[in-house]
């Protein structure tokens, strides 16, 4: 017998989880020092972190934090390859190094729960059509994460071009 | 003032979340030591072409001293 599941308004299962992969909102990175994505539901296993033509006004190397509350800071296992260069953090995940103002960056990140609150990424970053970026990092949070944030690693560099969204999963 | 984007995925609303006074206070910190180290860089490296310069104008002038 055949079963039709109307997801006109998603279809959840017993945990509360969506089926499927649910999108966030698109928001247009040209101002402010922070994205965050907040109230990340419980369930999610797997987030995807896009990114399409990001610029900042600086040269400090991107990160994305993960958080339980609020943003963790420290504690990554992180590191980013551009060229010879390896760059290390343990701020967060560092998406690119050796970077200039004018660059723009585009991939995706993506956050995997391996187990507990501990959470893996990896992430391959195109730089302005001139080389692609490989980066991979984990981190223990203290508790279930609910937020996810795209910022660079100085904290003061503002966003001036492009767009960022999410997607997840559970 | 200096801002963040929030975005809430269970609501889909974005908001521009200003820096409190506190907030604003260390970014503007962060920012005056960031200038600090840029021209504290650029200083030492202007210095470091004066002397070089000097030495070598130096050395040019002992080459053409008559013998």
């Amino acid at each position: 017998m055949a079963m039709t599941l109307d997801g006109s308004a998603s279809v959840t299962i017993n945990s509360g989880a969506v089926l499927g992969i649910t999108s966030g909102t698109a928001v247009a990175s040209t101002s402010g020092t922070s994205i965050d994505f907040t109230s990340i539901p419980s369930w999610v296993k797997r987030i995807t972190v896009m990114l399409s033509g990001v610029s900042t006004s600086g040269t400090s190397n991107y990160l994305v934090q993960i958080g339980a509350g609020s943003v963790t800071t420290s504690g990554y296992v992180a590191g980013s390859q551009s060229g010879a260069t390896y760059v290390s953090s343990t701020a967060g995940f560092i998406l690119v190094n050796n970077i200039t103002a004018a660059d723009l960056f585009s991939g995706i990140v993506v956050l995997t729960n391996i187990t507990s609150n501990t959470w893996v990424s990896s992430s391959n970053i195109n730089r302005g059509g001139s080389a692609v970026l490989p980066a991979a990092g984990n981190i223990a949070l203290g508790g279930t994460l609910d937020r996810v944030r795209l910022t660079a690693t100085n904290g003061t560099d503002t966003f001036d071009a492009g767009s960022v969204n999410i997607m997840y999963e559970g | 003032m200096t801002h963040r984007i929030v975005v809430n995925v269970e609501t889909g609303v974005t908001t521009q979340v200003e820096y409190t006074a506190e907030e604003q206070a260390v970014h503007d910190a962060a920012v005056a030591a960031q200038v600090a180290e840029a021209q504290a860089l650029a200083d030492a490296q202007a210095l470091a072409d004066a002397q070089a310069l000097a030495e070598s104008q130096a050395t040019q002038q002992q080459t053409n001293e008559p013998t």
